[in-house]
């Protein structure tokens, strides 16, 4: 009885799959048609199968949940307004189980914030922190440390050997669960090793791979300068712990990875948070008890996926800027620090343009970044065949979001109109792509056209 | 220049950056003993409770390689495996140690002799 239908599910199939192949066989603007063999799954498409559906039978929440794909791995505010009110991120606000001490859903649905027992469980109602999602953007580069590898925003996000690797296993138990008793086999289920080794591969995949080697040849005037001083070790300073605008530190000494440093954050007036005059306790940062560190996000994709710093305490990338030009930076550890080595004993000390000029220069970053994957997307979604014309559609419809990212983080700041002209027409290709049955892989190979022509206003590099 | 920048190196590593990167701790206490992530089966110490000697703050277990005795501080976290009686795991105390229970110690890093860092004690699967 069991067999039977499947057996008729695969005649089936095997009709559909002859049908489609003697359709494209009959038109030559079709890519070739034919029946991929089985091939074993590698882990990069397991670890992406688990990370968007695996619940491990928890309370509904993937990794997807709060890494989207489609929103640069991480959620803010714009994007959790337009999500239903059934989407499992909402959990606490239909699992009775969970509606205490789970979530804050005020602080989540206005703020982008997300609660963590980073001190442990033992005091539900007192020992909480309120954190944004940090996207997994650019992880292998971004990760390792001559210390061990540090995840999470203050670096210990994971328990085990505090590895990528064994991050998920922290966060099924902190996110994931039923129920606040978290039993393993009863709220959720540990991920076993390999669905482990699947997720880091999958993570390790995404977005760059390597660091830029700055100083970039860039056209624009503003963006260019911004440079300048984010390379100035006597001016920016911002080079020191985000050595290429990647997420490592170099003080002369030679590369030291990933690091921590209490920059102040914490102690910004006026946080948005405690605005809402929700409960919000201090957030200490590193280790138990917290040593008040975090540790140094990349900063290539800053621009496109804020809000920014541990606590989503500033929405836009001038401001983030413009933090380290304050007293909450300059009064902090690493900012007097900065002072001590200062010949002036100045710790970083900006003014309005150039704290704009720093914010182009990471917005063309960000936007050269979302050019690059685009291409890269648009190259894989156009060259997919008749037969994978769904993953084809769902590259496309992440270049067109990727491209949409590129459009708003120089329009935002009214930078290179030029170059946002040229996306505007590689996003409505990369649509137009992502929708075609016939003229994909053309439409595509169009906007890949418009992505060089707009990355060529940007930069002399090719 | 490379010394302003070798001085600054050394006053910023001293403030933030020279810390272990250890695990977070916090959502360890639910992971039963012998399934923690890249840790068990590989770095940490499971065995049964030999002995405890409260006075020294150490304690014996017996593993696979044989009996091994590692020091416990005031520091050290100790956790109550519960999950054989599907309970959730809690908090314990040194009269948890008792002798012949399994347990999972893991290791403090850069100490010159044995200190646990935690220590998972499984309560049995009858015992409440």
């Amino acid at each position: 009885m069991s067999k039977r239908p499947g057996r008729i599910r695969r005649s089936r199939n095997v009709s559909t799959l002859a049908v489609s192949c003697t359709l494209a066989g009959t038109l030559s603007a079709l890519p070739a048609c034919t029946v991929p063999p089985p091939s074993p799954i590698d882990p990069v498409s397991r670890g992406k199968e688990i990370f968007f559906n695996q619940t491990f039978n928890g309370n509904g929440r993937t990794c997807g949940t709060c890494h989207p794909a489609r929103n640069n791995f991480t959620i803010d505010p714009a994007f959790i307004a337009a999500l239903p009110p059934t989407d499992p991120l909402f959990v606490a606000e239909f699992n009775p189980d969970l509606k205490k001490n789970f979530e804050n859903p005020k602080l989540m649905r206005q703020f982008g914030l997300i609660l963590e027992n980073l001190d442990g469980f033992d005091d539900l109602e007192n020992k909480f922190v309120m954190r944004g999602v940090p996207h997994v953007l650019a992880q292998r580069t971004s990760v390792n440390s001559n210390q061990g590898p540090r995840t999470g925003w203050s670096g210990d996000g994971a328990p085990g050997d505090g590895s990528l690797r064994s991050f998920a296993t922290g966060a099924v138990i902190q996110h994931f669960t039923k129920t606040l008793n978290r039993v393993p086999g009863v709220d959720f289920r540990l991920p076993t090793d390999v669905e482990l080794d699947a997720l880091e591969a999958f993570m390790l995949s995404l977005g760059r791979q390597q660091d830029l080697v700055l100083p970039l040849p860039l056209k624009g005037i503003v963006s260019k300068r911004g440079q300048e001083i984010f390379l100035d070790n006597r001016l920016g300073k911002c080079n020191l712990c985000h050595v290429n605008a990647g997420a490592t530190a170099n003080f002369g000494g030679g590369n030291i990875g990933n690091a921590n440093f209490n920059t102040g954050v914490a102690n910004l007036p006026d946080q948005p948070a405690n605005l809402a005059g929700e409960r919000n306790p201090p957030d200490d940062g590193f280790g138990r008890p917290g040593d008040g560190t975090f540790n140094t996000p990349p900063l290539v994709e800053a621009a496109d996926s804020g809000p920014f710093f541990h606590n989503n305490a500033i929405e836009t990338i001038e401001g983030a800027v413009a933090f380290y030009d304050g007293e909450a930076f300059n009064n902090s550890p690493a900012g007097r620090a900065l002072a001590a080595a200062d010949p002036n004993k100045v710790g970083i000390e900006l003014d309005g343009t150039q704290i704009v000029a720093i914010a182009a220069f990471l917005r063309v970053i960000n936007a050269l970044e979302n050019v690059r994957q685009s291409i890269e997307l648009l190259e894989a979604g156009g060259a997919k065949g008749f037969a994978d014309r769904k993953d084809a559609r769902e590259l496309l419809e992440r270049a067109v979001s990727e491209t949409q990212d590129s459009i708003k983080v120089l329009d935002g700041a009214g930078l290179h109109p030029e170059a946002v002209a040229h996306l505007q027409k590689a996003r409505k290709l990369a649509d137009k792509a992502a929708r075609s049955f016939f003229r994909r892989g053309a439409l595509a190979g169009q906007a890949i056209d418009e992505q060089r022509k707009a990355r060529a206003q940007l930069t002399e590099a090719r | 220049m490379l010394n302003r920048c070798l001085r600054l190196a050394a006053v910023v590593m001293a403030l933030g950056s020279a810390l272990a990167a250890y695990g977070q701790e916090a959502t360890e206490i639910y992971i039963p003993i012998g399934q923690s992530p890249g840790l068990s089966g590989k770095s940490s110490l499971i065995g049964n409770l030999e002995s405890v000697d409260a006075g020294k703050r150490t304690v014996t277990v017996s593993g696979p390689s044989g009996a091994q005795t590692v020091a416990f501080t005031e520091r050290t976290l100790i956790w109550l495996d519960r999950s054989l009686q599907k309970q959730p795991n809690r908090s314990g105390a040194m009269a948890d140690l008792q002798q012949g229970r399994k347990v999972e110690i893991k290791l403090r890093k850069g100490e010159p002799k044995p200190v646990a860092e935690w220590i998972k004690v499984q309560v049995p699967g009858a015992e409440r």
